[in-house]
């Protein structure tokens, strides 16, 4: 066994994805078992009416081991030789494998139309052979282990935070007092804990997400990407006695959904244009090869846009032509063939025209491509990818479940919705970024940018701390965005790293700080908690530090890369200027509302007495998680030597599987920002000066009056606090008229009693009048047949013989 | 018109006359006896064929086997009027007119069959080679039957085994309650 | 023996055939019906030994092993009939058969 998994090295991750679904699967069995045991001796020992400690415990195990073999086969995969001799079969062969899934048809079967027509022209010419498949497979590359190591580290703290946090569930009866807040029908809410729920679901989470991380193809990514929807979903409704949280709920799925949608005509769209979804396969469809069979190519791995040539000779043929230097680009991008294609059947640009048929290209040689795809589906193909980012992610404008989603448990925020879940958005376009078109990277950035803004103003004036951070996490979710749209890929994706370590800290600091607060959740209620809450006080100054972009703390780095790539950008394109202002405004905010939330909560007088009197610090399974994670949040970035931003260990790692055409695209833009850098260092330590001063200066010893006065409708204080009227714009433009329309189609269907008799008389002469007479006119007929069955033995005789001599009677004519 | 013409026509009319009986009359037990001149009839038909043991047996078993068990049926199924089980004249109507299109249609199926020997070959084989060939053993070429004989025993047997476990007394179960 | 051929047989033969149908079709009591089978039987039983008499001369011994074969077969049936009209007359107290009409659809 041992054997098999060490064959193949990558085999381990698969067992270390699959040891949360196993915790999972036992925490269904028993849950199951329980249920339906109730009244024997088994019932009692799998928990019976008080939930056990024993199923948090199996899930802690299964995410500690996950952990474990995620940081050593990091460390294993980074040790790898082959990373040193280049050798990518060596490195593909160990690290990444493919199985069907799916397969409709054999490996013989003729390719999708779009290869069939180059075929038709040169028979002699390879194709690919596909067929309708659904693949399985993973790729660990420097991004995906890292990556799974950060998620199953986190994720273990987490969970182990939540055996603390969430001991309150375990009791036999929970009364929740929000539920009847809410609902003024009922008093004395009652209900059994539900510890093993949590964890059930937490574990669930953490397989599709693990899987997600390195999945190879679009599809698996898909399921995995539904499935942490769905843990999401029963997480934020985690207290679905709440009507709050069970809209929130809602809300955050059918958010993500809309996300999805483009998601999947994306997915559609490279399945019938490429062929495959496989992420690598269809990186080599869409970018020219890096060499050809004379050597390297000088437009390696770049889109080449291509014309139809008019007019269409042949209908089964199509014919494409380069466009002319200071042209329009072309209608069409091409497609290129895989890598195993035959090397002397391909031609680059530089040399004499071939006798090859292809692309009649004047002076230049053809390519043995596989025909062209519409560059405008290209493009949609992009956005669908970004859409669904843009579900996961929070972004603009599909960001308003975010904050909603705080109605679930504190951990439960920490993992899914700041560490984890939402970086799978960014992850996705990281992962694909060589599949996107420069439109849709400006998309991306631009999408980024106005987030990031948007609702790091909107932090400013929160009071709940937990929306505090949850705005928090828009934000910098937008900067990753903005980071990986101005080609700051390893930026981008090294804040994601950071940002996961230290978020995840902030909201589990914020988990003990409610709870130790006994459920108080509301900052102007807090203050001076500093006394009593002496770790999480620290730790959270740790984390507020290192989102604020202070020196030597992660975020500072990971903040001065994307700072740079920022620059390099928008000095080269001086028309995308707003690409620096925005950020750089943004620091500034950040800090502020970062340090306006420590100061108030831990900071100045206590300004509530029952609070001040009942706080207590958390105990140490809850602060152990907050120390661990204050270390990461400090050196995870770090390099030697430490003050050079560009030595982080992490940002080498994670340059390893950047694309490789980064540095030939960008290449104005990096050395821009090369030669800035200091002065962005220096801007952006400035602004978070700016914001730390700020928020001290309001907010060390604020006036009681400001923090806990209202604020006056028609202010800009107002127009912030209500979130830029968000909800309420959605409210108008898609719930009411949807709501209309249902109610419309429903009109057609309802009893005599409800509804408008216009309707009902139009579906009774059309849909139901037919489908009813269908059925009348059957039963109809049956019953005239029925008739036949008399049951008489002499008519059943007479019939025989009158059939036989109908048959005679036939066979004589015949005969004759 | 030789003999056997004279024969034919005499037996061929007693025997049609008493099918047509068996069919038009009311009463059972006057069909049953009808069905016995019917019965006789045939068999003196094989007689006149050459066929003597199978008049013999045809006289044996149809007549003195099976019609004396019809008759029996008829006595144990006599109920009061039985004789008021007429049929509606529509059924004759439709009966007559099944039966006479099917006449026709085998009448004119039948009629071009030729003789196959023409003036007849002389007697059919007698009692003594249809019973060696039922014991198995052929003659002069000719097949034996002990398979089917054997077949047709045991198919007997079963028969009235299973006869007689149909028809046994079976117990009233009107009254429930009974031991 | 000279000039009686086949024909005049089958067509004997064919009449006692269609006879034994009507009265089957026709008649309401249970016997009768037994009664037309016997006919039928009958019927094709001339056909055999008629065929024996004036078919090839291979048919000579089977068409008589043949139409025994059919008389002790037909007296089975017969047995077996009447246990039927037995029991169906110890279940409906009458031989008629439109009472048998419990199939109805």
């Amino acid at each position: 066994m041992l054997d098999f998994l060490l064959a193949v090295p990558g085999r381990l991750y698969v067992v270390a994805t699959l040891l949360p679904l196993l915790a999972f699967t036992l925490l269904l069995l028993t849950g199951l078992m329980r249920r339906l045991s109730v009244g024997t001796p088994l019932h009692r020992i799998l928990g019976g009416e008080q939930p056990r400690l024993l199923g948090a415990l199996i899930v802690l195990a299964a995410m500690a081991s996950s952990a474990t073999i995620g940081v050593t086969n990091l460390q294993r995969f980074l040790a790898d030789p082959a990373h040193a001799t280049h050798d990518d079969a060596g490195l593909a062969a160990r690290w990444s494998e493919r199985m069907d899934w799916f397969r409709l048809g054999s490996l013989d079967t003729d390719p999708p139309p779009v290869f069939e027509k180059q075929r038709q022209e040169n028979p002699h010419r390879k194709v690919p052979r596909t067929a309708l498949a659904l693949e399985l497979g993973y790729r660990i590359d420097h991004l995906s282990a890292v990556l799974f190591a950060m998620v199953t580290v986190v994720g273990t703290l987490i969970v182990m935070f939540s055996i603390g946090y969430m001991k309150d569930e375990r009791n036999a009866a929970v009364e929740d007092h929000e539920v009847e807040k809410q609902t003024p029908t009922v008093h004395h809410f009652h209900r059994r804990g539900r510890f093993g729920r949590f964890f059930l679901f937490l574990s669930l989470f953490c397989f599709s997400m693990l899987n997600l991380l390195i999945a190879d193809n679009l599809f698996q990514i898909f399921v995995s990407w539904e499935l942490v929807g769905l843990c999401s979903f029963f997480l934020i409704g985690f207290y679905y006695e709440r009507p709050s949280a069970s809209y929130a709920a809602n809300k955050a799925f059918i958010m993500n959904r809309i996300g999805d949608a483009g998601f999947l005509v994306a997915i559609m769209i490279a399945w019938t244009s490429l062929g495959t979804l496989n992420i690598e396969e269809m990186k080599h469809r869409l970018r020219s090869p890096a060499a050809d069979s004379h050597g390297k190519l000088d437009l390696a791995e770049q889109f080449v846009r291509v014309n139809l040539e008019d007019p269409i000779v042949d209908d089964s043929v199509k014919r494409y032509s380069l466009p002319a230097v200071d042209a329009e680009p072309g209608t069409h991008l091409a497609l290129f063939p895989l890598a195993w294609e035959e090397a002397d059947h391909f031609h680059g640009l530089g040399y004499k025209r071939s006798q090859d048929h292809g692309f009649e290209v004047p002076d230049v040689l053809t390519f043995t491509s596989y025909g062209a795809m519409p560059y405008w589906l290209f493009v949609a193909m992009g956005l669908g990818l970004f859409l669904g980012c843009v579900g996961k992610s929070a972004q603009m404008p599909l960001h308003t479940w975010l904050p909603d989603a705080m109605e679930g448990p504190t951990p439960v925020s920490a993992l899914i919705h700041a560490a984890t879940m939402v970086a799978a958005g960014v992850y996705l376009v990281g992962r694909c970024f060589a599949l996107f078109a420069p439109e849709v990277l400006l998309v991306i950035a631009y999408t980024g940018a106005v987030t990031m803004f948007v609702a790091a103003t909107i932090a400013l004036v929160m009071t709940d701390i937990k929306r505090v951070l949850a705005y928090s996490t828009v934000s910098q979710l937008g900067l990753m965005m903005l980071a990986l749209g101005v080609g700051g890929w390893v930026a981008g994706l090294l804040h994601l790293l950071t940002h996961a370590f230290f978020k995840a800290l902030l909201f589990l600091g914020a988990g003990s700080v409610i709870h130790g607060c006994h459920h108080e959740q509301d900052l102007r209620k807090m203050g001076g908690l500093a006394k009593k809450m002496r770790t999480t006080a620290l730790t959270m100054l740790v984390g507020v530090l290192a989102i604020a972009g202070t020196p030597f703390f992660s975020g500072w780095y990971s903040k001065d890369l994307v700072l740079q790539a920022a620059l390099g950008f928008g000095l080269t394109h001086p028309q995308h200027i707003a690409l620096i202002i925005l950020p750089l405004l943004t620091a500034a905010m950040t800090a502020f509302y970062m340090f306006r939330l420590w100061f108030l909560a831990f900071a100045g007088a206590p300004r509530d007495h029952h609070v001040r009197d009942h706080a207590h610090e958390s105990p140490l399974i809850m602060t152990l998680p907050l120390v661990i994670l204050a270390a990461f949040s400090i050196g995870v970035a770090w390099g030697w030597p430490l003050w050079e931003v560009d030595h982080s260990l992490l940002a080498h790692a994670l340059n390893h599987s950047a694309p490789s055409f980064l540095p030939t695209v960008y290449a104005h833009e990096y050395e821009t920002a090369h030669h800035y850098h200091l002065a962005v260092g220096g801007a952006a330590l400035l602004a978070a000066a700016l914001g730390f001063g700020l928020a001290a200066i309001k907010y060390w010893k604020p006036r009681r009056a400001m923090v806990l006065g209202d604020i006056k409708p028609g202010t800009p204080a107002n127009f912030l606090a209500k979130k830029w009227y968000f909800d309420e714009l959605y409210d108008a433009v898609v719930l009411k008229p949807t709501v209309a329309i249902a109610r419309f189609a429903g009109a057609f269907d309802k009893r005599p009693t409800e509804g408008t008799l216009a309707a009902r008389r139009y579906d009774a002469a059309t849909l139901d009048g037919w489908l009813n007479g269908l059925g009348d006119a059957t039963l109809s007929a049956g019953r005239s047949l029925r008739r036949l069955q008399t049951g008489r033995l002499r008519s059943y005789i007479l019939v025989l013989a009158l059939t036989t001599a109908a048959m005679l009677a036939i066979l004589t004519v015949l005969k004759t | 018109m030789t003999l056997s013409h004279a024969l034919f026509a005499i037996l061929a009319s007693v025997t049609a006359i008493s099918a047509l009986g068996v069919v038009l009359s009311g009463s059972i037990v006057r069909a049953a006896v009808w069905l016995l001149f019917t019965l006789l009839g045939v068999s003196m038909l094989y007689f006149l064929l050459g066929a003597e043991f199978l008049g013999a047996a045809q006289l044996i078993v149809y007549v003195g086997g099976t019609l004396v068990l019809v008759i029996f049926g008829i006595m144990l199924t006599a109920q009061g009027p039985f004789s008021s089980l007429k049929t509606r004249p529509m059924e004759w109507v439709v009966g007559g007119a099944l039966g006479a299109v099917l006449f026709a249609l085998l009448v004119n199926a039948v009629w071009p069959i030729p003789d196959l020997q023409p003036g007849g070959a002389g007697t059919l084989p007698g009692t003594g080679p249809l019973g060696m060939g039922f014991l198995g053993i052929a003659n002069n070429g000719a097949v034996a039957y002990l398979l089917p004989f054997e077949i047709v025993s045991v198919h007997l047997l079963v028969v009235l085994i299973g006869a007689a476990y149909l028809a046994r007394a079976k117990r009233h179960q009107r009254t429930e309650g009974e031991a | 023996m000279t000039d009686l051929g086949l024909t005049p047989f089958l067509v004997l033969a064919s009449f006692l055939f269609v006879c034994g149908v009507v009265c089957i079709a026709t008649k309401r009591n249970a016997i009768g019906i037994l009664m037309g089978v016997e006919l039928v039987l009958n019927a094709a039983n001339l056909n055999f030994v008629a065929f024996a008499r004036f078919g090839p001369p291979s048919f000579r011994l089977e068409g008589q092993v043949f139409a025994l074969m059919v008389i002790v077969l037909a007296a089975a049936e017969a047995a077996v009939a009447l246990a039927i009209i037995l029991n169906f007359y110890n279940n409906h107290s009458t031989v008629d058969v439109d009472r048998a009409d419990e199939l109805r659809g």
